[in-house]
């Protein structure tokens, strides 16, 4: 393991999803996410660290489509999109709903690493805007997940369970998220399907997370740094006598 | 930070004060054309140090009698106790660079929380003198690196040994013993996050606050090895150096390429300080009260500025131009205050129509010399969350009808002119170095850095134009679904509807592109003097020359080292 600052993690990060193929604007939300994630105690790097295998694959994917819209609902297919490049998108259009409509529904099919909408949510928060987010994950075992946060607040509450459900193929790789103008959502998992304890992170634990971080930085794994800076290297311009004579 | 309501209805509303035009203010020429002020990031820190009274002392000297070794600063501000920390080491001449991409120095050093002990200053002395090849942890908030003047430093020695003092015109020419090649804060190497200074190191929650505590404590460093070094060379005839040559002595500074990206990619935090520089002008167009002290106080620093000007050496022909033409109007400047001074907007407009962009952007900065009363309190309000949000809401009408307004310098370029693409930003396998391309000749293009806004603000209105002649009621919400590419900009063409002078205004990517205007921009928010480019990509300035040395805090202060002078030659000093 080894210590570096978040805003080493969010550069190296940049250049990291700038060359797999990320839009700008993308590439700085996804890099925002992972740290957001990984800031307050909410596995971002372990999540990104899942996906790296198919992190190039996303730029040769269909861009997401509306499958179906009305005034307060909206069903996008992001074509087994990761999150970290279509999720934010998606967030903003029930941001807009929810304003127009009081509360909207927004339901995201073919969708991976979901966890990554809790940074997309607390930014409605931020701007005054109540949403919370629910899904669910895994063959054999299904575990289901949720986020919310209340308007105008700063830190979301987070729970996840190993339940008994079984697989649905409707769910899998499925994001529901409730967005309200309105009402305050505060969603949480039931007892009656969760095998075990349900892990929850309140809002005051994920700020206390975060305070420890930005006193103390970031561990990450010596590995997973050099595999992100060494994706990012895919920026960088090879250096020769010519490019010197542009250096300042 | 949150703006008060008083500083919001300045800038906004039925009550807001006559800010300058963004078209005005925001061109890149005169932008390029800035000065110092008291409101530039040095004058600011060194008002808290001296208002506070920081206690500063020497907690370790260990310096052998070349002056290499190690020496620590104990620094006690009102609130906490922190460390800086230099490694002196010997350099041979060849190894002598102050490129980024180099990799040895004189001197490295570290600003630290707290006090350091044994073990942490080991943990210290293996990484700090390898700057971007070593590690340091969160307790660390500044790393920086420098070199000595060959043309200084041993002059300087020998002359103190002999028991003589430095000749003054040596030190017009070159007024620095050091020049930092690098001062790295803000998370980088594994240092303490921007976040955790500007909330738990309160003393420097200003911007680039803690980077210029090192560079003037590296100046006093300076003075101080010079000083050792001679007088271990020999105690019988060595002198010490006169206390008005030591504060004319500043540190160095060699800029690049790489504060371009900066301020392209910051434009909340530009627009901050663009903003309260603006502000400050005008409560001072309004509210300055205008009499014949003031109009004497005003006579005497244009003086100073001609003599600083005077004083200024480069090699560089435009900036000598440039500073012949300053110097030209000072000159017109003090005859026409001297005829006809009635108030601050007449003479600003007579200014403009008078005067180069370097004497009119002169002139603001004599004026906000003025009034420390209406300007220095504005200092406070220079930090920014740094943070463009989209507004999905926003119908894409309004957003054309923003590009429209807000954009039209960058909608009046001819990017079919392969003229207008000629250049591209990127940055280099050697260190992550910044570096300008030729987009018709050198490989990277497709890698290159997405600092061309006028190219992306154009890019992008043809298409909202598209959309909306097939939909005229979308929202941006949706038109970023279906364009995702567009998220950047978009994002932050809202943002800069709101922040007004976030946006320099020019086409970076053009083949006449001068980025030494970006550079100089951000240096005088800094506070360097003394420019001196060597090329169109990077120049040489002085930092600190004329702050108060480290004995004089605690001691009477008036903040007047604005365009600090040559002292007398020391023989007059000694008279």
């Amino acid at each position: 393991m080894m210590h570096i600052s978040m805003i080493e993690l969010k550069a190296a990060l940049r250049r990291c999803f700038e060359a797999s193929g990320y839009f700008v604007g993308n590439y700085e939300d996804a890099a925002d996410m992972i740290v957001w994630l990984e800031k307050h105690g909410l596995q971002g790097l372990a999540e990104f660290k899942s996906m790296l295998p198919y992190l190039c694959q996303d730029q040769d994917k269909p861009l997401s489509t509306i499958v179906y819209e009305d005034s307060g609902a909206i069903v996008i297919d992001s074509h087994n999109r990761s999150s970290l490049n279509c999720i934010a998108a998606a967030v903003d259009v029930a941001y807009l709903k929810a304003q127009q409509a009081g509360i909207a529904t927004v339901t995201v099919r073919n969708c991976h690493n979901r966890r990554f909408v809790l940074k997309a949510i607390t930014d409605c928060g931020r701007r005054g805007v109540s949403v919370a987010a629910y899904w669910q994950n895994g063959k054999n075992k299904v575990t289901e997940y949720t986020a919310s946060i209340k308007a105008g607040h700063r830190y979301p509450n987070y729970s996840e369970a190993l339940t008994d459900l079984s697989y649905s193929d409707q769910q899998q790789q499925s994001l529901t998220i409730i967005c309200s103008a309105r009402v305050d959502l505060q969603p949480s998992l039931k007892k009656g399907s969760a095998v075990g304890e349900i892990l929850y992170s309140s809002a005051q634990k994920i700020a206390e997370n975060k305070q420890h971080s930005v006193e103390q930085g970031i561990e990450i794994s010596t590995d997973l740094w050099g595999e992100i800076n060494r994706i990012g290297e895919g920026v960088l311009v090879e250096s020769t006598d010519q490019s010197r004579r542009g250096a300042g | 930070m949150i703006l008060p309501a008083s500083i919001i209805s300045a800038l906004h509303g039925p009550r807001a004060l006559p800010l300058r035009a963004v078209e005005k203010v925001m061109d890149v020429e005169r932008l390029g054309a800035m000065h110092q002020s008291r409101l530039s990031f040095m004058r600011s820190l060194v008002r808290r140090i001296m208002r506070e009274c920081w206690q500063i002392e020497i907690d370790k000297l260990a310096l052998d009698q070349q002056g290499y070794g190690t020496v620590i600063y104990r620094i006690k501000t009102p609130n906490r106790v922190y460390s800086l920390v230099i490694f002196s080491e010997f350099l041979a001449d060849e190894d002598r660079n102050d490129r980024v991409i180099a990799s040895k120095w004189d001197l490295t050093m570290a600003l630290v929380d707290g006090e350091v002990d044994d073990d942490y200053l080991q943990m210290l002395r293996e990484n700090v003198p390898k700057q971007e090849a070593g590690r340091v942890d969160a307790r660390v908030f500044v790393l920086s690196r420098a070199n000595r003047s060959m043309r200084n430093f041993d002059y300087i020695v020998d002359k103190l040994a002999g028991g003589e003092q430095p000749e003054i015109s040596k030190l017009s020419a070159v007024g620095y013993l050091y020049r930092t090649t690098a001062v790295y804060g803000s998370g980088k190497l594994g240092m303490a996050d921007w976040e955790k200074v500007s909330s738990c190191f309160v003393d420097f929650n200003r911007p680039f606050s803690a980077e210029m505590f090192v560079c003037l404590m590296l100046r006093n460093f300076s003075l101080l090895q010079v000083e050792h070094i001679a007088k271990h060379r020999s105690a019988q005839s060595y002198r010490p150096m006169h206390v008005e040559i030591k504060r004319f002595i500043g540190i160095g500074n060699s800029t690049g390429l790489g504060m371009a990206p900066y301020l392209i990619n910051h434009p909340l935090l530009i627009n901050r300080w663009v903003e309260m520089r603006e502000l400050a002008l005008a409560r001072i167009r309004v509210l300055g009260v205008v009499n014949p002290r003031l109009q004497q106080h005003l006579l005497m620093l244009i003086e100073r500025a001609k003599t600083y000007t005077e004083q200024t050496v480069t090699e560089d022909e435009r900036q000598t131009g440039n500073n012949q033409n300053l110097l030209a109007d000072l000159t017109k400047l003090a005859q026409h205050i001297q005829q006809d001074f009635s108030g601050w907007d007449s003479l600003l407009g007579w200014s403009e129509l008078h005067c180069s962009l370097q004497g009119q952007e002169m002139l603001v900065s004599l004026m906000l010399e003025l009034y420390p009363e209406l300007v220095d309190e504005l200092e406070n309000y220079l930090v920014v969350d740094d943070l463009l949000d989209l507004d999905p809401l926003m119908p894409l009408k309004e957003l054309q009808a923003i590009i429209q307004q807000r954009y039209a310098w960058a909608l009046s370029y001819d990017f079919s002119s392969p003229q207008a693409l000629q250049h591209f930003w990127y940055r280099s396998q050697e260190k992550m170095e910044p570096r300008l391309g030729q987009a018709s000749f050198e490989p990277g293009e497709d890698r290159q850095m997405p600092l061309g806004i006028a190219y992306e603000v154009r890019k992008c209105f043809d298409l909202v134009t598209s959309h909306l002649q097939r939909d005229p009621q979308q929202s941006t919400a949706h038109f970023v679904l279906a364009q995702p590419q567009l998220r950047g900009i978009l994002r932050r063409v809202q943002s800069m509807n709101k922040s007004v002078y976030g946006d320099i205004q020019v086409n970076l990517l053009d083949e006449n592109v001068l980025p030494m205007h970006l550079l100089r921009c951000k240096l005088a928010f800094f506070g360097v003097g003394k420019f001196d480019p060597k090329s169109k990509l990077w120049v040489r300035n002085t930092m600190f020359q004329g702050a108060p040395l480290l004995d004089e805090i605690g001691q009477p202060f008036n903040d007047d080292w604005f365009m600090p002078l040559a002292p007398a030659s020391p023989q007059v000093v000694e008279a």
